[in-house]
């Protein structure tokens, strides 16, 4: 027999009471995990994507949609630039590296990405298997495109058009599996890459069509790729390089750290209106809480008055109330977690077999223990009213009131 | 042993208790008697020191075991935990061996696992008297033990108010408008509404 025994045991009097207030605070506690759990997991693996990549070229339009495109493989490209245009980014000296990439195609919306072997070295990918590639139609897979597919080296596939599932079939350009890539936790895990001319090559017939028909369509005025990944030489071309490629040439520069802090600062917004929602579930858990030991105190004043009889110090009652609105509050917040991290594994399934950025709930952010201190907080602060009268009730006039 | 002197308590205006001296030696056994109103509750509150009286001097010694007349057992625990309860908040060893032995001791060796729920009247009673002298009180005091009892169950009330008194050594004092009490305490006093 203990103050902690006590107040599990007027908690276990209570089961319907006791369990909707944990829902709610379970409810409230999950929302903020997911929340938190998956912002930071798509700001880690954006930054991770991103790194290294100090400004990306590509077609005129939007320069977040270039990035997203090029850098992040999510959105659709501006457009195509033409190579010779890339060519001369390329040397600038104020450029250390420029990585092509050329999109068009997919594999079962995983995207196929014409690129050079300077794009894996980037993101310091290994070999999982077989070797990187030497020619045009041969492809290297991330492990993610592996594991879903179930190709491996040896094995030959047909790319659609676009870069969602369902378009037409290039039955006539089969790619060889030469290499699977080791998981990177990044980007390459859900491309298949290939040299920049396998896309020329595949597209080849599209713009011969098109001269034939008069009409100029991207590649028809010679090779073209969508978009190129520039590391600078030095932080002085961070200033200069984009006003000069945007205003000196046909062809935007957009810089992936700049935009992906546009994207989070306006996905914040609703980051913010979902986390406030958390905070309001966990505030009207606090709230019924308050209201279930304010009611169970008009229930119990008596059994607190024998309890003074029999000799507790007011302190101890208070406690008492305090344990209770405590231990609600650390059950609601543990389950709370538990509910979110099974939430975000949930939402990293779907994403996963959305071609998606994956989340996981198998990780822990350390900022979860305030979530704890906030679960505990509330608990403590709806109990303290109730506890404090429990305390200062007069035990004579409660017991004479009983009589 | 308890000694009380020009004790008077006032709820607002009102005088709930008069007494200009009241004493009894440890061991000795007192009826507290009177209507509805005339300080009964009040009395026996200061005598568990759960009420300050407004005048007078009060010298009980201690510890106090307390038999309320609603009984307020405490229905989330069992009888067992009932028991335990008063030492811990008295901050005594808790001892299940002396729960058992208080609850056979009041003829529920049974029923230690029970909720207060499940009890009859009597039982619970037996089980507000078994809490009261958990601590080997030197002082028991019951308020309106005997109410709605018929005369058997009075008497069973009473008597084991006494044994358990008895036993503990205890001062036992019980406060009751119950003519039929009258006869059982060599000790009585009379408080007038």
């Amino acid at each position: 027999m203990n103050l902690p025994g006590i107040s599990l045991a007027y908690l276990r009097a209570r089961p319907l009471a006791t369990a909707l207030n944990l829902l709610l605070l379970a409810l409230g506690i999950a929302t903020i995990a997911v929340l938190m759990l998956a912002t930071r997991q798509l700001e880690d693996r954006m930054t991770r994507d991103a790194r290294g990549i100090d400004m990306v070229v590509g077609a005129k339009g939007s320069p977040m949609q270039l990035v997203l495109s090029a850098v992040y493989h999510l959105d659709a490209p501006t457009g195509n630039i033409p190579l010779a245009d890339a060519r001369q980014i390329e040397r600038n000296p104020m450029v250390k590296q420029a990585i092509p990439i050329a999109l068009g195609d997919s594999y079962h919306g995983f995207r196929i990405v014409g690129t050079s072997h300077d794009y894996p070295a980037h993101y310091g990918a290994r070999l999982a298997a077989g070797r990187l590639w030497e020619k045009p139609l041969e492809a290297v897979l991330g492990a993610d495109v592996a594991r879903a597919s179930g190709l491996a080296v040896g094995d030959r596939f047909v790319g659609s058009h676009g870069l969602a599932a369902g378009g037409e079939l290039h039955e006539k350009f089969p790619y060889d599996v030469v290499g699977v890539l080791a998981p990177t936790g990044g980007v390459l895990d859900r491309l298949v890459l290939t040299p920049v001319e396998s896309v020329w090559k595949v597209h080849e017939h599209e713009a011969e069509e098109a001269r034939e028909r008069g009409r100029a369509i991207p590649g028809g005025g010679g090779p073209e790729i969508t978009a190129l990944l520039v590391q600078f030489a030095s932080p002085i071309a961070a200033a200069t390089m984009p006003r000069y490629v945007n205003a000196g040439t046909n062809l935007q520069a957009a810089a992936p750290a700049f935009e992906s802090a546009r994207l989070f600062r306006m996905l914040g917004v609703g980051v913010e209106v979902l986390r406030a929602f958390g905070v309001v579930l966990v505030l009207a858990a606090g709230l019924s809480v308050f209201i279930a030991l304010t009611q169970a105190l008009e229930e119990r004043r008596y059994d607190l008055a024998v309890m003074r009889m029999l000799g507790a110090a007011r302190g101890r009652l208070m406690a008492l109330l305090l344990i209770e609105g405590l231990a609600l509050a650390a059950a609601g917040a543990l389950a709370g977690l538990a509910l979110g991290h099974a939430l975000t594994s949930l939402l990293g399934a779907a994403l996963r077999a959305q071609q998606q950025v994956p989340v996981t709930g198998w990780t822990w952010d350390a900022q979860e223990a305030w979530l704890v201190l906030l679960a505990l907080g509330v608990g403590a602060v709806a109990a303290l009213l109730p506890a404090w009268r429990a305390s200062r009730a007069e035990v004579a006039t409660v017991l004479a009131e009983g009589n | 042993m308890l000694e009380l002197n020009a004790v008077r308590h006032r709820y607002g205006a009102r005088v709930a208790l008069s007494l200009e001296r009241f004493s009894a030696a440890q061991g000795e056994r007192w009826l507290v008697l009177g209507p509805s109103g005339s300080g009964k509750s009040t009395l026996l509150h200061i005598l568990a020191g759960l009420l300050r009286p407004t005048e007078g001097t009060v010298k009980v010694a201690a510890p106090i075991g307390i038999v309320p007349q609603k009984l307020h057992l405490i229905g989330s625990l069992t009888v067992e935990q009932n028991l335990l309860l008063a030492q811990y908040l008295a901050d005594a060893p808790q001892d299940p061996a002396r729960a058992a032995d208080v609850l056979r001791g009041v003829g529920l060796a049974d029923r230690a696992a029970a909720r207060p729920r499940e009890l009859s009247h009597g039982q619970a009673q037996r089980v507000a008297v078994a809490r009261a002298v958990m601590n080997r009180p030197r002082l028991l005091v019951a308020d309106e033990p005997t109410s709605n009892l018929d005369d058997a169950h009075c008497a069973a009330a009473l008597e084991l108010l006494e044994t358990q008194a008895a036993e503990c050594g205890a001062t036992l004092v019980v406060a009751t408008h119950d003519a039929r009490a009258r006869s059982r305490f060599e000790h009585r006093l009379e408080l007038a509404a």
